[in-house]
């Protein structure tokens, strides 16, 4: 098990970075001028350059991506002066004159736009949607299964066609028009009755209480995030566990003796699961990229808002440093669903 | 002698029943209209007793089996009418069919158990052995996890599954299908029931492996009076274990009574058709007597006319299908004087697992172990052997479907083995193979016409598809189906017919040689015996060559001139048919022989006697 996590995890650094190589070329290949970004339309050639000269973006191109590299790298070279000490917050391991071999946790530079660290920007946006993946998706999984374990037991009745043709809708409306609709309607027309509000964040910044934990916010967009999912994982556990029923084993449990219950909860759910960690992980994964609608509806601060925002601006750090978390997330969230597989069906070999 | 068992059969009277079936009838219904698959059925079954009930795949024996603990789906099944009493410990004598939920929930498993055929799919795949048998004594007994533990360990010490203490923490894919049926015996016996019903328990096994579960199963009826209800479609498998035998056939009980009447003067046609088709070990015939030649039905196989079937007992099929040994053998010498067709030098294939980055080559199986041998034109070379022995992967690796690792391949002069691509691909026109299972080898979206077809398009056989359609028809007509089949899709079809059709497409190149991988495995023994035919009628006919691959020494006999034994991948031994089964040179060829439940009287009367001594040893030990 420990040998095929650190495999996984060394297969996990090369994709990310492959991510890193993607991104890079992927971004300088836009058109644009980030420098024009930051100064305006009116500003000056002299200054532009003298900025383009700073940010070493007059470098050739494979120039700035070794250097880009050496910034993330954890182990790296850098002229040993007391600004890079400061910028890198470097332990030396080998000085090599000039230069030094260092160690440092990796830099994700500064934002072109706000000058504010790029790990910082994005340790601020990114709780917000790791809670709110979190969230949608915890709710999608539970009454996803529930709902798919329903109509899988009343196959053919009316909850099993309730169950499925709500889950079409949910599944057809685009997540969008669902956000709106939902806020307008629980967050407005019944705020008095459901006292959530349209929209806000995580945190709050009270001016006397400082910050403040708004649950509540969470509400709303946790459940529209969900609808989808919910509709997913509803029918996938609908056939798998309809095919599972049909099992043998599933008869030699009812030979036993079993009552329903413990013929449904502990020998079919447990081998109808697969397919449904399968969709929860793929959801989680683009939950957390792909949750810019929800955010900018609900004013959620999260990182999907962030990066789009960054996008629009060519701030390059900051798109490079989203992506790359995000990247290590999904390797992450592979590796345990990886590692569940093996836990829930002894079958699969972990190799 | 005939008086002792007419007192034995009088002392089983004396016994207490312990569950009537009266007038049982089970309709299905789908959307095509219903179907009675069980039609006014009724035994009774006496304590300690073991009742065979046979019949062919739609007899309705199953369901017979199933509606025991009411395990028929609701729908498309439904009980029409009928009763099942049962005198059950904890409720006295009740009817199964009229009691609540919760009372046959604590029945089954515990006063009646069961034990299915496909030991692999019948255990959960994510629940340890141990778990899942502990699971029943916990549920009937109440027992503690400590206890049901060690009651789990001495249940498994029961049905001889070597290290109890190591299978009981093993997952069912970690092990043999043998031991897999093992540990559904310990379930079904965990709670010591009144009643074992056994579905088809070694249909899915080897011969070997079969006759051990039997005698496992002969054990514990002894040991506890355990009621038994044996189904199974192989008379042979009856007529070592059963008391009773219940020949069912459409829903209907054709035919009942002790064992040593159903084999020695069966009175239906069906039964005399089952045990005429049956491929026998002691005798060399033609033809394959079939359930047809005793009785003739409709198309949805229900019993038309008897009168004027062809023959009217066993004996005068056997009779006239009986084939003089010598004459035969003359026959293979003959054809063995021609120079062989195909012939393997020292071949050998390996499979192999990869471990780590660099792939590096561990754990290598030799499934096929230096193997020479030789077939002659117009013969039939049998293989057989127990699963894993290596004959399917020598059956491929022949065809380079699997790689050989090393030997040559000669048919007819050209070594196979230095084939390119494309000149194997040619080659497979010469050399056809036909799979086990009909159900997976015909693509479901094809129809099968069109199968027939593709093979000669591929092969650019003829001018157009117009003469190949043609073709395509004759084929069909050839393997006794109907050309107006030739639109119609695969599901449309029983297993036997799908078998035909794969044999027609296989046909369809002109093929010289012909391999057949378990390709009756799947039939009922009367389909089977059908098919055999066929084979045997297509292979004069055209002057094939085949070699037969199966687990089933008496269908290998029955079809071979010669037959190869295997046995962990080497060659045990290779000989005339008659020599092989008369003469068994090696170890191996003789338990493979012992382990086949013959069927003939004899036998039987043996197993009886036997049986009827343990109990009087029983009794003796009880009063003293």
């Amino acid at each position: 098990m420990l040998k095929f996590i650190l495999k996984r995890i060394a297969y996990g650094f090369f994709i990310i970075l492959g991510v890193i190589h993607v991104v890079f070329f992927l971004f300088h290949a836009l058109p644009g001028d980030p420098v024009q970004m930051m100064l305006g339309s009116r500003s000056d050639k002299e200054a532009r350059e003298a900025i383009r000269h700073e940010l070493g973006l007059d470098l050739p191109l494979y120039e700035q991506f070794a250097k880009y590299l050496n910034d993330l790298s954890p182990i790296s070279i850098h002229h040993d002066t007391e600004k890079n000490q400061e910028k890198y917050a470097y332990q030396k391991l080998v000085d090599l004159g000039h230069h030094a071999l260092v160690v440092k946790s990796p830099y994700l530079r500064r934002s072109f736009q706000s000058n504010q660290r790029v790990d910082e920007i994005i340790l601020e946006n990114l709780e917000g949607t790791l809670v709110l993946a979190l969230a949608s998706m915890l709710f999608a999984t539970f009454f996803g299964i529930i709902f798919g374990l329903i109509a899988a037991l009343k196959q053919n009745t009316f909850w099993d066609h309730l169950v499925i043709s709500t889950s079409v809708m949910g599944i057809s409306a685009p997540s969008f028009v669902m956000a709106i609709v939902i806020s307008m309607v629980f967050g407005y027309y019944l705020h008095e009755y459901t006292g959530l509000p349209l929209t806000g964040s995580l945190w709050s910044n009270d001016p006397l209480l400082g910050r403040q934990l708004q649950l509540q916010n969470l509400i709303l967009p946790a459940f529209t995030l969900g609808i989808r999912p919910l509709a997913i994982i509803a029918q996938l556990t609908r056939s798998s566990m309809i095919e599972v029923l049909s099992q043998d084993y599933i008869r030699t449990a009812k030979a036993k003796g079993l009552n329903k219950f413990a013929i449904v909860l502990k020998h079919a759910l447990k081998n109808a699961l697969n397919p449904v960690i399968t969709a929860v992980s793929g959801w989680m994964a683009s939950l957390m990229a792909g949750a810019f609608f929800i955010e900018y509806i609900f004013h959620w601060k999260g990182l999907g808002l962030k990066t789009l925002k960054a996008v629009e601006m060519l701030d390059f750090p900051v798109v490079m440093g989203a992506t790359l978390v995000v990247a290590i997330v999904f390797v992450l969230i592979n590796l345990v669903v990886d590692v569940l597989y093996a836990t829930i069906d002894p079958r699969v070999r972990l190799t | 002698m005939a008086k002792h068992f007419e007192t034995l059969f009088k002392s089983k009277e004396e016994k207490e029943i312990i569950l009537s079936v009266k007038n049982l009838t089970i309709e299905f219904s789908s959307d095509e209209g219903s179907v009675y698959a069980v039609n006014n059925v009724s035994f009774d079954l006496y304590k300690g007793e073991t009742l065979g009930i046979v019949g062919e795949s739609g007899s309705g024996k199953s369901v017979t089996s199933m509606s025991l603990l009411r395990l028929i789906q609701e729908p498309p099944g439904k009980i029409k009418h009928g009763e099942i009493i049962f005198h059950s410990k904890k409720f006295g004598k009740i009817d199964l069919l009229n009691i609540s939920r919760k009372q046959i929930r604590s029945i089954r498993g515990d006063e009646i158990a069961m034990i299915f055929q496909e030991p692999m799919s019948s255990l959960n795949p994510v629940f340890t052995c141990g778990n899942q048998v502990m699971e029943t004594l916990m549920l009937h007994q109440k027992l503690k996890r400590k206890a049901a533990k060690e009651n789990t360990l001495e249940l498994f010490e029961r049905v001889k599954i070597p290290n109890p203490v190591e299978t009981f923490a093993k997952y069912p894919h970690q092990l043999s299908g043998g031991q897999m049926q093992r540990v559904m015996i310990a379930m079904a016996l965990a709670c010591k029931p009144s009643i074992l019903i056994a579905d088809e328990p070694t249909t899915a096994l080897d011969v070997t492996v079969q006759a051990r579960i039997l005698e496992i199963l002969q054990e514990l009826r002894h040991d506890r009076e355990t009621a038994t209800v044996f189904i199974t479609h192989d008379l042979g498998v009856v007529a070592e274990i059963a008391d009773k035998v219940m020949v069912m056939y459409k829903g209907n009980v054709v035919e009942s009574g002790t064992v040593l009447d159903i084999f020695d003067k069966p009175q239906h046609p069906y039964t005399k058709g089952l045990l005429a088709c049956r491929p026998r070990l002691d005798l060399k015939l033609n033809v394959l007597p079939t359930v047809g030649d005793f009785m003739q039905t409709d198309k949805e196989g229900y019993i038309t006319s008897i009168s004027n079937a062809k023959f009217k007992s066993v004996g005068e099929a056997l009779l006239n299908n009986y084939q003089v040994e010598n004459e035969h053998r003359a026959e293979v010498a003959e054809k063995m004087k021609s120079a062989p067709i195909l012939e393997i030098k020292n071949l050998s294939t390996e499979y192999m697992q990869s471990k780590g980055i660099f792939k590096k080559k561990v754990n290598i199986t030799r499934a096929v172990n230096d193997v020479s041998f030789e077939v002659y034109p117009g013969e039939t070379l049998g293989l057989v052997g127990s699963s894993g022995c290596g004959k399917t992967t020598l059956g491929r690796s022949i065809l380079r479907l699997i790689e050989p690792c090393n030997g040559a391949i000669i048919f007819e002069g050209q070594n196979i083995m230095q084939f390119s691509q494309r000149q194997l691909r040619s080659l497979r026109k010469d050399i056809q193979i036909i799979f086990q299972d009909p159900y997976a080898s015909l693509n479901p979206r094809i129809s099968i016409g069109e199968a027939i077809v593709e093979p000669m398009r591929v092969h650019k056989l003829y001018d157009n598809d117009n003469e190949r359609k043609e073709k395509a028809i004759e084929l069909l007509e050839l393997v006794n189906l109907s050309a107006t089949f030739y639109h119609r899709y695969p599901h449309e079809f029983s297993g036997g017919q799908r078998q035909r059709v794969c044999i027609a497409r296989a046909l369809a190149l002109n093929p010289k040689f012909i391999i057949c991988d378990e390709s009756v495995s799947a039939l009922d023994v009367s389909v089977q015996a059908q098919v055999l035919n066929l084979l045997n009628r297509l292979k004069a006919k055209f002057n094939l060559t085949f070699i037969f691959i199966s687990h089933d020494l008496a269908v290998v006999k029955f079809i071979s001139d010669r037959i190869l034994v295997m046995n962990k991948g080497k060659i045990e031994e290779i000989d005339y048919s008659e020599d092989i089964y008369n003469k068994p040179k090696s170890i191996y060829t003789r338990e493979l022989i012992a382990s086949i439940p013959k069927g003939n009287i004899d036998d039987i009367r043996k197993a009886m006697m036997r049986r009827k001594l343990r109990d009087k040893n029983k009794g003796n030990r009880l009063s003293a």
